[in-house]
């Protein structure tokens, strides 16, 4: 029998690998796999918290939001990865230093 | 309870900002290929629309305060002011786009449907207050923005820009949105007006999970109004985008997100809870530091546009501790700044994007010896860098000011000393580019295409409120005095 500390526990992970792979990760595409990680996992609460603790129809919602919205967000981001990929025939983020902060 | 419908009267300019941008890409489409006329009309619709929606929002100013949406929108006039804002600050920067040589006629046209629908996140994000509405949006800003800062296709500095932007976007948004799942967790609600009730009874392990929660949720916010830390994207995403996208970018998303982080202070300050000190604590340690950071990289810059990326940073910074005062003297402080920035930021950045335009840079040097050439243009440009450093009598100075007595009236005495000693330190840099420009001769004699009249015009009617308000400042002060934000 799953209960809620489970899922956070599995969100948390979830959480916690997403941020080691934008961290570690040097492949643009695998960061933004991260990302997604980071967002199913948020997801994951959200579903989780509505089923064990708030019994709304609200955090059921908002995971179909947080879909439909990364899915855009990956399309334009692909779309900027693939533009960086033909200019400059790398998706290695270490080559992305021509403006310095 | 009020029926769907008559909740979309009370949506219609959204709605008619989201009506353009289909009908723009259906003429675009329907017309086949773009040409310098068609992007003439292109951008005279747009900038028609945008006026009918700026004075749509003047109807709401006298409207009752209105939740629409299930409660998931607000109608009022702090939101509505902040609204208006934006509304101009797009308009200008179609204009901006219009004139610049640096967005070619080919992406003219998705340039003004782009900002068109950033504009429309922001005047969701100003009204929204349930977490829904509050993340969709910030992203429905944050996705257009990536494609606005990759805009010039072949450019690698644009598509690096719109990389770094996409990469940490993702990562701050994907943060505020694990924060708002354990918001939601311990709240039991979406909706941010419903927090202060559910705050009053929590125990301490609540709290333990519930204030970091709310420190991610701060992170999107903070991602946006490109608050240090945070901050780290904006010079690089400023400096790769071309000019206008880059006033875009300091103009709607931040003064749509300080607004939304206005509204979430409301409800959290003002309770004696551990929430409530550390929100203050974290406000005020962030504006401290956005303020600082961003005055100190300022100093070093070569490119006259980085430094105003960086002084747009500083400036966002003193807006940040406006969110401290969460009564009328706030909200009002926070409406007039907003208001004084617009204008500053827009005529900075219009002098600096022709001057870029014609020499392909746009370092300090460039500007040198412009009051020979351009006098009206040069006299211009040092108004707003005084206004902008906030010497009296102009309007850069009142709306400091305002926000100055608003957080000592509080008793934030360290933070006002602070806010001073930067405006002192902001003074150095700005004074930086006037000793150029007035007192240096000029390396060239050209002309500069983009100082045609009909700009110089523009520039000049976008100094005037600069000027004018800075004396007779009770005026909009009065007007940003209505600036009544929903409080339950």
């Amino acid at each position: 029998m799953m209960n809620l500390a489970a899922y956070l526990f599995i969100s948390l992970v979830l959480f916690l690998c997403g941020i080691i792979v934008i961290i570690a990760r040097k492949n643009i595409v695998a960061i933004l796999i991260g990302m997604e990680l980071i967002l199913n996992a948020a997801a994951l609460n959200f579903v989780a918290y509505s089923r064990y603790v708030t019994h709304h129809i609200d955090g059921h919602i908002f995971p179909l939001f947080i879909i439909v919205v990364a899915a855009a967000e990956a399309v334009v981001g692909l779309a900027i990865v693939i533009r960086f990929f033909q200019i400059k025939e790398t998706i290695h983020i270490d080559d992305a230093t021509q403006l310095q902060s | 309870m009020t029926s769907y419908m008559t909740n979309l009267a009370f949506y219609v300019p959204e709605l008619i900002v989201v009506g353009a941008m289909i009908l723009l890409l259906f003429i675009y489409a329907f017309s086949g290929g773009s040409s310098k006329k068609l992007n003439t009309i292109l951008s005279t619709v747009a900038a028609f629309i945008l006026v009918f929606v700026g004075y749509l929002q003047f109807g709401f100013l006298q409207a009752p305060i209105q939740e629409i949406f299930s409660r998931s929108v607000v109608i009022d006039q702090f939101g509505t002011i902040l609204k208006m804002v934006m509304v101009v600050g797009t308009l200008g920067v179609i204009y901006m786009a219009m004139v610049s040589q640096e967005i070619v006629e080919d992406l003219k046209f998705e340039f003004i449907i782009l900002v068109l629908g950033v504009l429309v996140g922001a005047m969701l994000l100003v009204s929204a207050t349930s977490m829904i509405t509050i993340y969709v949006g910030l992203e429905t800003i944050s996705i257009i923005s990536y494609a606005l800062s990759a805009l010039k296709k072949n450019d690698d500095l644009s598509a690096e820009a719109g990389l770094k932007y996409v990469l940490y976007g993702g990562f701050a948004s994907g943060v505020m949105l694990f924060g708002m799942s354990h918001i939601y967790g311990v709240l039991g609600t979406l909706f941010v007006y419903d927090f202060p009730a559910q705050l009053a009874s929590l125990t301490f392990d609540n709290m333990l999970v519930l204030v970091p929660a709310f420190l991610m949720f701060f992170v999107g916010l903070g991602y946006k109004i490109s608050a240090v830390p945070f901050h780290m994207w904006t010079p690089d995403v400023y400096e790769g985008s071309p000019v206008p996208v880059t006033t875009f970018f300091a103009i709607v998303p931040k003064v749509a997100a300080l607004g939304a982080l206005y509204r979430l202070s409301t409800v959290l300050i003002g309770q004696e809870t551990i929430l409530a000190t550390t929100w203050i604590t974290l406000i005020g340690i962030v504006g401290a530091l956005t303020m600082t950071v961003g005055n100190i990289a300022a100093i070093g810059q070569r490119s006259v546009k980085r430094m105003l990326a960086y002084s747009s940073i500083s400036h966002a910074g003193f807006i940040i501790l406006a969110t401290l005062v969460v009564d009328q003297i706030g909200s009002r402080s926070l409406v007039f700044y907003a208001i004084v920035y617009l204008f500053m930021t827009l005529v900075a950045f219009m002098i600096t994007g022709a001057v870029s335009d014609k020499y392909g840079n746009d370092y300090f040097d460039r500007f040198r010896g412009l009051i020979l050439r351009y006098p009206l243009m040069a006299i211009s440009m040092v108004i707003i860098m005084l206004s902008l450093a906030g010497i009296p009598p102009l309007a850069g100075f009142v709306a400091k000011f305002n926000i100055l007595a608003a957080i000592i009236k509080e008793g934030y005495y360290t933070l006002a000393v602070i806010a001073g000693l930067n405006s002192v330190i902001s003074l150095y840099y700005y004074m930086k580019i006037v000793r150029l420009m007035v007192l240096k001769e000029a390396e060239s004699t050209e002309d500069i295409a983009n100082f045609s009249i009909s700009v110089q015009s523009v520039v000049i009617f976008l100094t005037i409120p600069v000027v004018f308000l800075g004396i007779f400042w009770e005026t909009i002060l009065a007007f940003a005095n209505g600036a009544q934000i929903f409080i339950k």
